[in-house]
């Protein structure tokens, strides 16, 4: 192949889809290539829905004039997704400490489509997780229909994508795999606790208020729930806000993630 | 002559919290299709200066034009023109050698990404089988990575940076760690590369033979630009060519030099220095029959080695 050829490539469009793929690929064959990773994807939803899902509903969820089980089921199998999801995304820091983000910021493709790759691929792990609650909640009797089930994983694209934005905000500005590693971690799992995943929050006032607000993940549980329980009778004690509220938030934090996370990891990476 | 296809125009570069600049304000230009060396000593700037063309370091200050396009408001673009195989190893460890080089391949939008090996083109596949069979690794390629020795998997770097045959080419210390064969096959398949696409090589390395063929030489030191012309300048420059005689009647002999003004130093035989003059000159004005006769051609190493020495550069 000479260089003419490559000049006369396929559309700028249709070369950063390609790029998005790749990445993603990438990321998925190295999550397949990672037994330890499969096993934490099912491990995760025993012990966050199986045990303490299962130990609130038991003993704290008397008095509530909707089904716990399903609540908690739609809110696990998000939080799974947001939290695998911006877990995986810390491997761009580990890339940077191997030298492999080299490779991909030498290539000339948008620094976008690099970050949004590596978030659509790090939502396998994501999705695995998901499908690991869903199994759970099966054995612990809670189901959903086929269309609510449809529904969420129409949904869960932009709730990657939401969870990733949120995540590179974190990583442009850590450069350590093993801190990157912790703080994301500790964010999923306030996270699943100030947004309403386990514990509704409808009753949330002064700080926490503010801070399940603040989180990306509340608006994404919200438009789930919104969508899932949409002309049932429990819709009004289970969703706090109108969907197209949520969906701007969402679409609107994401973006905003999005850009400033992806700036701030180009300059660290170039800004030395 | 050529037009330059990169530009570079007092170009500093000094690392945060540092107290000196690594690359302090130096311009170069290299033409299009030229085969262009940047040496120096270990810390002397180059790899910081590679890593500022390729877009991958942000600079303090300067301009830099990479075919045409200003790499600060344009890098994608002046991405498009790049290839590089990096100093350090920046493969990823968990796929496999053949992973590694369809990753690369379909981020240059060179292919459609498909899952395996089997379902990429034709084209795909000969040409990867063509680069692997030229490092001897075809047996390797479907290994993973982190199975390989250092020399394998510097050579599976070599091969996808060869993939996407690139306008500039930068070779960061590419033959580091690499066996002489492999060296010798790397070098024929780039000047056959050159040939066949015009390509401009950027290179850095330590081994200074590889560069006796090069265009033009281009040395830092301190983050300075110290010497910049082709080979034969730079050895004009800092060496003089020699004769090494000797004749049965030695005495004869040096009165004769002494007669011509040549100076000369009596070692082993008698060393005849000389420069704005030709060897054949002297010779044809020497009448003592001659028992040695050897000129002595300066290697680029040989001037390298002088210029660290005049400069008190570090040792390479």
């Amino acid at each position: 192949m000479s260089t003419t050829e490559i000049k006369n490539r396929k559309p700028r469009f249709v070369r950063e889809l390609n790029a998005v793929i790749t990445i993603t690929a990438r990321d998925f064959l190295l999550a397949i290539k990672s037994p330890f990773g499969l096993i934490m994807s099912f491990a995760m939803p025993v012990i966050m829905m199986g045990m303490l899902g299962g130990s609130l509903s038991q003993n704290m969820t008397a008095g509530l004039n909707f089904d716990y089980g399903q609540f908690m089921l739609v809110g696990m199998m998000v939080n799974m997704l947001f939290m695998f999801t911006a877990q995986g995304l810390t491997s761009l820091v580990e890339d940077r400490q191997t030298d492999f983000t080299q490779e991909m910021m030498i290539s000339p493709v948008s620094r976008y489509s690099i970050v949004i790759g590596k978030i659509f691929g790090s939502s396998f792990g994501g999705i695995l997780g998901m499908i690991g609650t869903l199994i759970v909640g099966l054995a612990m009797g809670i189901t959903l229909s086929s269309w609510q089930l449809i529904l969420i994983v129409a949904l869960s694209p932009l709730m990657c994508l939401s969870a990733g934005a949120f995540a590179m905000l974190i990583i442009g500005v850590i450069k350590s795999n093993k801190t990157a590693n912790m703080v994301i971690m500790i964010i999923a799992m306030t996270q699943m606790f100030l947004s309403g995943a386990l514990i509704p929050i409808a009753n949330s006032h002064g700080l926490l208020l503010v801070l399940n607000r603040l989180m990306p993940m509340t608006y994404c549980l919200d438009l789930t729930r919104a969508v899932v329980y949409a002309g049932t009778p429990e819709y009004a004690n289970v969703v706090l806000f109108n969907p197209a509220i949520n969906s701007v938030a969402i679409v609107g934090l994401t973006i905003l993630f999005l850009i400033v996370g992806t700036l701030g990891f180009v300059r660290s990476e170039k800004n030395r | 002559m050529n037009q330059a296809i990169i530009t570079v125009q007092n170009l500093t570069k000094r690392y945060k919290n540092a107290n000196k600049n690594a690359v302090d304000d130096i311009s170069f230009t290299v033409d299009e299709g030229a085969f262009f060396a940047f040496l120096g000593p270990n810390g002397a700037g180059k790899t910081t200066t590679i890593s500022i063309l390729t877009t991958t370091l942000g600079k303090t200050s300067g301009e830099i034009k990479i075919a045409g396009f200003d790499i600060e408001k344009e890098a994608k673009k002046a991405r498009e023109k790049l290839g590089i195989i990096f100093q350090q190893p920046s493969l990823d460890l968990q796929l496999s050698a053949e992973e590694n080089i369809r990753f690369h391949a379909c981020l240059y939008g060179m292919y459609g990404y498909r899952p395996s090996f089997r379902m990429m083109p034709a084209e795909y596949k000969n040409r990867i089988m063509e680069l692997a069979e030229l490092v001897g690794l075809k047996d390797a390629l479907f290994k993973p990575i982190r199975k390989l020795s250092g020399g394998m998997q510097r050579k599976f770097e070599i091969v996808r940076s060869l993939m996407h045959t690139p306008a500039i080419l930068f070779l960061d210390e590419p033959t580091a760690g690499l066996d002489a064969l492999s060296r010798r096959n790397l070098w024929d398949y780039i000047n056959n590369m050159r040939h066949e696409n015009g390509t401009t090589v950027f290179l850095t390395t330590h081994y200074i033979d590889e560069c006796e063929h090069v265009d033009k030489v281009c040395i830092i030191n301190n983050g300075k630009i110290a010497i910049n012309g082709s080979p034969d300048e730079m050895k004009q420059s800092l060496l003089k060519q020699e004769l090494i005689l000797d004749a049965a009647d030695r005495s004869q002999l040096i009165g004769e030099l002494s007669d011509m003004g040549m100076f000369h130093k009596m070692e082993e035989h008698i060393i005849v220095p000389y420069q704005d003059i030709t060897a054949q000159n002297i010779i044809a004005q020497l009448k003592t029959k001659l028992t040695v006769l050897k000129i002595q051609e300066p290697t680029l190493e040989d001037a390298y080695i002088e210029y660290l020495k005049i400069s008190g550069g570090k040792t390479v």
